[in-house]
């Protein structure tokens, strides 16, 4: 199974869009610049995690390059919007927990 | 017994660790069984302020905490607001347990203040104690005491 916290630990294929930002400076990002936009409940898990956030959460999805971007959030570090490439179930499991 | 979480932030803020020792006291007393749930940085904090375990009995990482955390868990729910990052924990933590809620909002800049309680007042019912304060804890005990006095009261 997909665990974000060890990928982000043991890969280096991924992007960091923002960085130690507000969260929602990291939602407007992502509905500005992700190809497409699910909205997901606070707490929702998804990638092994459960996403931290003020509902609606917005997760992006790119279907062609098979990646999603999210807020991905620390208590010491704020919120950055991460961009990893993922299994097609997984852009799936964010599909199906749909709330906007 | 009754459960309560208390759910703590980056501990920056100098105001957190006593205050998390004062609420774990008074949430005791009320007859709580309380857990605090923190980063490693802000539980060493809590040990070496409470060395014995005298006030505080339970403590989890923030991280377990909300891997496993379920609607029910706890019936109270108090969390430290005080950066952005801290609003977005206990505002998710909110969503997750739907249960009773306060958030304890302190800040020493007031536009920061005021944006922290408007995020949460916009995006749940949780009530809010707020107080312009960093180094004090004084201004955000004192409404505290009178919020924790109205939920004995309800």
């Amino acid at each position: 199974m997909f665990c974000l916290d060890t990928y982000l630990r043991e890969s280096e294929d991924y992007v960091i869009h923002l960085n130690r930002a507000g969260f929602k400076d990291c939602a407007k990002f992502i509905e500005k610049e992700a190809k497409s936009v699910v909205y997901i409940p606070a707490g929702a898990k998804i990638v092994g995690a459960r996403i931290i956030g003020v509902p609606p959460v917005p997760i992006g999805i790119d279907e062609e390059r098979g990646t999603i971007m999210l807020p991905y959030t620390k208590p010491c570090y704020g919120t950055a919007v991460v961009e990893i490439p993922v299994p097609k179930e997984e852009i799936d499991q964010v599909k199906s927990l749909k709330i906007k | 017994m009754k459960k309560a979480l208390i759910l703590l932030g980056c501990p920056e803020s100098p105001s957190q660790t006593p205050l998390a020792v004062y609420v774990t006291y008074k949430l005791t007393q009320m007859g709580f069984d309380v857990t605090l749930a923190s980063t490693p940085s802000a539980m060493k904090l809590l040990e070496v302020s409470d060395p014995d375990g005298h006030y505080i009995k339970n403590k989890i990482d923030i991280e377990s905490c909300l891997d496993t955390l379920n609607q029910g868990d706890y019936q109270l729910l108090i969390g430290f607001a005080h950066k952005d990052a801290a609003v977005s924990y206990f505002v998710t933590f909110y969503y997750i347990l739907n249960t009773k809620s306060i958030a304890l909002v302190f800040h020493r800049d007031a536009e920061m203040l005021d944006a922290f309680q408007e995020t949460i007042k916009d995006n749940t019912d949780a009530e809010i104690v707020a107080a312009r304060a960093y180094h004090n804890p004084t201004p955000i005990r004192v409404r505290l005491d009178r919020a924790l006095k109205q939920l004995e009261e309800d």
